[in-house]
């Protein structure tokens, strides 16, 4: 078996980091991202969700923490092809063009729920998670949008 | 079904009664109705006909979102619930109310753009939305529960990403001033639907989606949204408002935004108040608007008549203050209110009626003793009302207004009563003069659309207040003199309309004032259409983010086109301002013809509310000419195209908006002219 070059995938990327208790669940975040990556405003498509329980005025989001060594392009059966990481912010990205929708990077996500998302199209399951925005000249959306600065954007190499 | 943009494209239709669910598509309603209340009004001068009741099964209980719901947009979360409302007074009428949470943007996610109730259910029910699959299932499990136990309970069925409206005791009991309920403190409140939910057997309504709203050309989308969220980013009263109230304050971890999609904090909240009444409300966080403050800081609204103008009042009518119970008593009285699902607004009126009470003799109602200080009696007061216990509770279940009908009461306790609900038995709030004044002449256009609307008009006043704020002696701390203030003012206008008439003081420009009264008013219609803020669009003016800001700006137009900006590009149609004008005056003169239909509304009731204006106003005690009126309101006629006399619409008018159809029946009918 060939040795692959790895070396990206260790580094440590850019990240975004919610803050909960700045977070009041207003969600612009989730309708910005699908909007841009999608074309649509939807909470489901978005890669960050926001699950605020507004009784208990709780406000938790999950979203990819871009993890070092990240099992989901370990698990991919394409990793560099399908399960991608981009060489100038680090995020670890599918690309849906070459994905086989195996589901191995959904399943592999440590976290829970897992940070990949999963949803069906005309019968056909299609994965999609957080890539920081990777081509958009500004940076991540949901950043952007966030009008309580409970998302910040981590870029890569330049935390403590 | 083709695929659309902005809209899902199909409205929900449940008949509870039978358990029959259908689907209808939206593109027989838009975009000429838009959304939220356009589309309720077109399917109620459909299908509401003439003679029925809000409890009659025939009534339809209308669950809407616009195109903006669950979007972009900022402020876009807003839901919309229309129907015939018993609490109108005297005659039940078809009537609307807004709200916001997040049930209206998962309703669009789980493919609806409204949901249409209709029937009654022989017994308790709730509708489960998840995505395309509808079910009625049983409620008895939760019937009697409190607004925040039945979430809770729904939720730990359903999902915690489920959303739910729902009612309390008060809406199962049939209360006329209950709320449909979501969240901690969204509800639809003064427009009394509670209780057509309530006569409904219809509990909750349940809502999961995992699809979304499709953009058309979302690249532009994007861009304007993030445009005019930044023109709006100060917030709904932030800056230049000066008062320094809680709902007041700067975005921040103590306030939340009141929608899905919303950039600002109008909502404060309130975690952990300390069980003090051990009312037993079923939570012990909260968030509060306004007039929910009544309780909490007192004063919400104003003693009248003041002081100074003592000697000209005219002796027959006086109002207080509310008092202070402190921040967690209040609180906790609020939510005890929110629980039980009655609207919290009510210690506004009833409390200075309640004083009004004693001070003429009158110390117990029905074996109730009455004492408005004590938070006890507002607890036992909810509670009874909630569950229409004793005669007391039963009595007062059905709103101030039939209660002092029912009541033996000397004739300054009666008229006391009507002052508190001056108009279509709709709690007092800024009607411009009197004890809720506005700034000469915004008063006018206040006037002018209680007089008009259905029930207090919320988006309207809230724009009204807005406004407001720029005006003497609301304009403290603006930096300037009243005079350089209202240049400032006066440039925004001239920047969105050309024109700054319809600012000037008194009566000298009649026209400019209804004319501007007018595009307010269509506005209004949009805003609870598409749907979106009732404070921050038409953004005639932007806000900012502190008052140095303010101050040292140089422009403080908004964008009125800020609308058609983003309903373009959102469904991909050619929309500009002109059709978003135009569809408002649509959506107004359809609820016009719908009211003329089904309750003979005319000049006659629109003037029914004048008596009001006839006290003399709070700061100044300067009494109205009240031939004023009549021709403040045959300018206002004049600009609608209605008749003088009847005011009803004319054919021109009806047919230049689309509605010949409506023109006919109503001829049909001879209630043309």
């Amino acid at each position: 078996m060939a040795s692959k070059d790895i070396s990206a995938a260790v580094q440590k990327s850019g990240r975004i980091i919610h803050n909960p208790d700045l977070c009041r669940g207003c969600r612009i975040c989730e309708v910005a991202c699908s909007a841009y990556h999608d074309g649509i405003c939807s909470s489901h498509l978005s890669r960050i969700h926001v699950v605020p329980d507004d009784l208990a005025l709780e406000f938790p989001a999950h979203s990819c923490k871009q993890c070092q060594y990240p099992s989901c392009y370990y698990a991919c059966p394409k990793p560099d092809k399908s399960m991608s990481i981009d060489s100038k912010t680090g995020a670890r990205y599918i690309n849906e063009e070459e994905c086989i929708k195996c589901g191995s990077c959904y399943r592999a996500c440590p976290f829970t729920p897992s940070l990949v998302w999963v949803t069906e199209v005309d019968d056909k399951k299609r994965y999609y998670k957080c890539d920081l925005c990777r081509v958009r000249e500004d940076g991540p959306i949901c950043v952007e949008v966030c009008p309580r600065g409970a998302l910040t954007y981590e870029q890569r190499g330049k935390s403590k | 079904m083709k695929q659309m943009f902005g809209w899902t494209g199909k409205i929900l239709r449940v008949d509870i009664g039978s358990g029959e669910i259908t689907t209808e598509e939206t593109s027989k309603y838009v975009p000429e109705y838009i959304g939220g209340k356009g589309i309720a009004t077109r399917i109620a001068w459909n299908e509401l006909k003439p003679g029925i009741g809000p409890y009659d099964p025939e009534n339809m209980l209308m669950f809407m979102t616009g195109p903006f719901t669950g979007t972009l947009v900022p402020t876009s979360g807003r839901g919309s619930v229309c129907g015939i409302s018993p609490r109108i007074y005297p005659t039940p009428w078809f009537t609307y109310g807004t709200m916001g949470g997040d049930w209206a943007a998962e309703l669009k996610y789980a493919g609806f753009d409204a949901v249409i109730v209709k029937g009654n259910s022989p017994e308790l029910v709730y509708l489960w939305i998840n995505d395309g699959k509808v079910e009625l299932l049983d409620a008895k499990e939760i019937t009697g529960f409190d607004t925040f136990v039945t979430q809770h309970r729904l939720k730990e069925k359903h999902g915690n990403r489920a959303q739910v409206v729902c009612i309390g005791p008060a809406g199962e009991n049939r209360v006329l001033w209950s709320t449909i309920q979501h969240r901690l403190s969204n509800s639809i409140g003064d427009a009394g639907l509670g209780a057509v939910m309530g006569a409904k057997n219809l509990k909750a309504i349940v809502i999961r989606g995992s699809g979304g709203v499709n953009i058309a050309k979302p690249e532009e989308f994007i861009k304007v949204c993030r445009e005019k969220a930044e023109m709006i980013k100060g917030g709904a009263t932030n800056y230049p408002h000066p008062t320094d109230l809680p709902y007041h304050a700067p975005i921040g971890p103590g306030n939340q935004q009141c929608s899905h999609g919303c950039p600002l904090g109008c909502g404060v909240l309130y975690k952990n108040i300390p069980a003090g009444l051990t009312v037993g409300s079923g939570t012990r966080n909260m968030m509060s608007h306004c007039e929910d403050y009544a309780f909490i800081e007192g004063e919400a609204t104003t003693k009248y008549p003041p002081d100074d103008i003592k000697d000209i009042y005219n002796g027959d009518m006086y109002t207080r203050g509310t008092k202070a119970f402190g921040k967690s008593m209040g609180t906790e009285l609020q939510a005890l209110c929110e629980g039980l699902g009655l609207t919290s607004a009510f210690p506004i009126n009833y409390y200075p009626w309640f004083w009004v009470c004693i001070d003429n003799g009158i110390t117990e109602i029905k074996g109730v003793k009455l004492e408005p200080d004590d938070p006890n009696f507002w607890c036992d007061f909810m509670k009874k009302v909630s569950y229409r216990e004793d005669e007391f509770g039963d009595i007062f279940a059905e709103d101030l207004m039939r209660a002092a009908d029912e009541l033996d009461l000397p004739p300054v306790v009666r008229k006391a009563a009507n002052f508190q609900f001056p108009m279509w038995g709709q709690p007092a709030h800024r009607q411009g003069r009197a004890y809720e004044s506005q700034p000469d002449p915004l008063w006018i256009n206040t006037m002018l659309h209680w007089i008009i609307d259905s029930r207090d008009p919320m988006a309207c006043h809230h724009q009204s207040s807005f406004i407001a704020g720029w005006f003497p002696p609301h304009d403290e701390g603006h930096g300037g003199t009243p005079d350089s203030n209202m240049e400032r003012l006066k440039e925004a206008y001239k920047k969105a309309f050309g024109t700054a008439e319809g600012l000037e003081p008194g009566f000298d420009n009649i026209d400019g004032k209804t004319k501007l009264a007018v595009w307010q008013d269509n506005r209004a219609q949009i805003k609870d259409s598409l749907l979106i803020c009732d404070w921050v669009f038409p953004a005639i003016l932007r806000t900012f983010t502190s008052r140095e800001k303010y101050i040292e700006a140089e422009d403080y137009y908004g964008d009125i086109d800020a609308e058609a900006k983003m309903l373009a590009p959102l469904t991909g149609l050619d929309i500009d301002t002109d059709f978003i004008d135009k569809a408002g005056e649509r959506i107004r003169n359809l609820d016009r013809a719908l009211h003329i239909r089904n309750y003979d509304r005319s000049r006659k009731i629109d003037s029914s509310g004048e008596w009001y204006y006839e006290y003399p106003e709070k700061s100044d005690g300067t009494k109205l000419d009240m031939k004023i009126f009549d021709a403040v309101l045959d300018s206002y006629y004049r600009f609608r195209g209605w008749d003088k006399e009847t005011g009803h619409p004319t054919r021109a008018t009806l047919e230049n908006l689309d509605l010949k159809d409506v023109a006919d029946e109503l001829e049909k009918l001879g209630k043309l002219i």
